[in-house]
């Protein structure tokens, strides 16, 4: 057994369950939990760890400068996340610890809590079952960079940060409107966040300390620490302007904290193209070819290369060809397996398009294990489909091709001998639209995680847009 | 680049655990099973090995004695019952038994299926009693 000179020939169901399970996220996770924590005994700590499960529960700093509207956001994402909020208020408020005791009576003394004890009770609280399980949102904290870094010395490592950010005036004007409600705790605004219910409107206080002098301190020393904060979390942050309507605002921080940042894992990947005659898909997937090196598999080029090769499939296919009738799906499905199963698709990944045109052949592609892992749709409409294809022409004389608007002749004699090709006419084309859209209804619904794209821009902008969709993980759809 | 002391320390601790080991055969083990629920999967891996180290039990292989004779018999063509002793040093490298600098020694006989099974399980067994 020559391993060492022989290629390593990992089997595809490898790779694809381990894309499917998201092995490498999980392990990753595992060793970073080892890593932080340093167990004497590493056995029992992955045990507990793996029981715990919980890798994909919301961890999120929320800051901001004073009346950006982050305890709303907070609130808002905690109820719809079901996770708990963490603030310096509600942390001191807590009965049960002596250290909370403790943070009381300093700050009804001088308004801070000194920052040791803060981390302090932060790590108490995180370590209670419901936010290891369902996840914490601190609220405002850490403000200072010696907060931020004692908290990362704890192990508390958030998964998504969201700073807001507003220009001063605006925050300042925004905070004289600013109203509590003593009893839900909930921050309601004069102008912006008005409560529908009167009794609600009876009950609203003034809150001290929002003059705008006062303001503008606060706004001060905010600006002094943050600039210190941002630093601790590179990769993890996003800054939201909070200068728009709340409900902007949440949105924006709900998808974010909804996404998954792109890992380190292993990937192939295999795209699969789908969209009608004339969307752009043999140039998206050459343009991705070349780019990430993978293998372009076009169906229809496949069968041609078969039948001019003269191979045993070729010979089964002409009499179709010649016929003008559609290639029976086994045998296009063989020609693909015999394609796919090489080894530069298996290890390089693959980019396939013009097959599945219906639903049968796409549950053909799928049990014989050919499962796409990004799917996109290119949504080009008629009119722009019928001016890309209607144009088209080809010079006999040298085989150029070109295109009456994008890209004319340059002499008005070769314009005189141009053709085009019969399968370019107007029915023709309306012939295979109409087919395509007939069973994309299908397909979609098959293929739940596709991508939707517009394909009516100049190709790069599209080619951008698909290599964000590779890149990137596929977002988790929310419930 | 210096590597600062809690670098060296979390470096250090990985060695003294053997963590990377472990998490590699944990990896191949479920990428090769493909278990339907891979953390239940690992859990119950990590038990085993966790009884196992306690009692002393055989530990989980991967490659049983039948994977072994297996792989002897592949390497011994000609079926003469030994292989040559770089066939022996390229097979422990790629089992993941021996770095590619440690001296063997060459005692001069042809490696037979007792000895290379012996030499397999003893160096599994180091490296396990490292968990």
């Amino acid at each position: 057994m020559d391993a060492a000179t022989a290629p390593h020939r990992i089997p595809p169901e490898m790779p694809q369950y381990g894309e499917e399970n998201h092995i490498f996220e999980l392990m990753q996770n595992m060793l970073e939990q080892l890593l932080i924590h340093q167990p004497e005994d590493p056995i029992p700590f992955m045990i507990q760890h793996l029981h715990r499960d919980n890798d994909n529960v919301p961890r999120i700093v929320i800051l901001g400068p004073p009346a950006s509207g982050k305890t709303t956001i907070a609130m808002w994402l905690c109820k719809h996340l079901n996770s708990s909020l963490l603030t310096l208020e509600n942390l001191i408020l807590n009965e049960f610890s002596y250290t909370a005791t403790e943070a009381r009576r300093l700050y009804l003394q001088r308004k801070t809590v000194p920052s040791a004890l803060l981390v302090q009770l932060i790590q108490e609280r995180l370590a209670e079952e419901d936010c290891i399980k369902q996840g914490w949102i601190l609220d405002g904290i850490p403000e200072t960079r010696e907060q931020a870094l004692r908290i990362q010395t704890l192990g508390i490592t958030p998964r998504h940060v969201i700073v807001l950010s507003a220009p001063d005036t605006v925050l300042i004007e925004r905070n004289l409107g600013k109203r509590i409600d003593p009893q839900t705790g909930e921050i309601y605004h004069t102008t912006f966040d008005w409560p529908p219910e009167s009794e609600i409107q009876n009950r609203l206080m003034v809150p001290e300390d929002i003059s705008e002098l006062e303001t503008a301190q606060k706004l001060l020393e905010y600006h002094r620490n943050i600039v210190r904060v941002i630093p601790s979390y590179p990769k993890i942050l996003k800054v939201i302007s909070a200068d728009q309507p709340c409900v902007d605002v949440f949105y924006q921080a709900l998808t974010y904290v909804q996404s998954n940042h792109r890992t380190n894992a292993p990937f192939t990947p295999r795209v699969l193209l789908l969209g009608p005659v004339g969307s752009g898909k043999s140039l998206q997937a050459a343009l991705l070819a070349q780019k990430y090196r993978l293998v372009n598999v076009c169906c229809g080029q496949l069968l041609k290369e078969a039948v001019a090769d003269r191979t045993t499939f070729g010979e089964l296919i002409q009499p179709f060809f010649e016929k003008e009738m559609a290639v029976p799906d086994s045998l296009l499905m063989k020609v693909l397996s015999q394609r796919l199963d090489q080894q530069d698709c298996i290890q390089k990944g693959w980019v396939l398009h013009g097959v599945p045109r219906d639903l049968d052949q796409a549950h053909l592609l799928n049990s014989l294990g050919y499962n796409p892992n990004r799917v996109f749709f290119l949504n080009v409409p008629f009119d722009s489909i019928m001016e890309r294809l209607t144009l088209r022409r080809i010079d006999p004389v040298t085989g150029e091709r070109y295109h009456l608007m994008y890209k004319p002749p340059p002499t008005m004699e070769i314009q005189a001998r141009l053709l085009q090709n019969p399968k370019d006419a107007e029915e023709q084309v309306k012939l295979k639209m109409d087919l395509f859209y007939r069973n994309s209804a299908d397909l979609e619904q098959l293929y739940g995680s596709a991508i939707t794209l517009n394909g009516d821009q100049d190709p790069y902008t599209v080619f951008e847009y698909i290599e964000s969709g590779i890149i990137n993980p596929l977002p988790k759809k929310i419930p | 680049m210096e590597t600062s002391s809690r670098e060296l320390q979390a470096a250090e601790y990985l060695e003294k655990h053997q963590i990377k080991e472990l998490v590699s055969y944990l990896t191949s083990a479920l990428l090769f099973f493909r278990p339907e629920k891979p953390k239940e999967y690992l859990i119950s891996l990590l038990e085993r090995l966790r009884i196992a180290k306690v009692t002393g039990v055989a530990f989980p292989f991967f490659m049983d004695n039948s994977n072994i004779v297996a792989m002897f018999e592949m390497m011994d063509s000609s079926g003469r019952g030994t292989i040559s002793f770089v066939q022996y040093k390229e097979a422990l490298k790629t089992l993941g038994l021996c770095t590619e600098d440690e001296d063997l020694q060459d005692d001069g006989h042809k490696i037979t299926l007792d000895k290379f099974k012996e030499e397999v399980n003893k160096r599994m067994k180091e490296i396990w009693s490292a968990f």
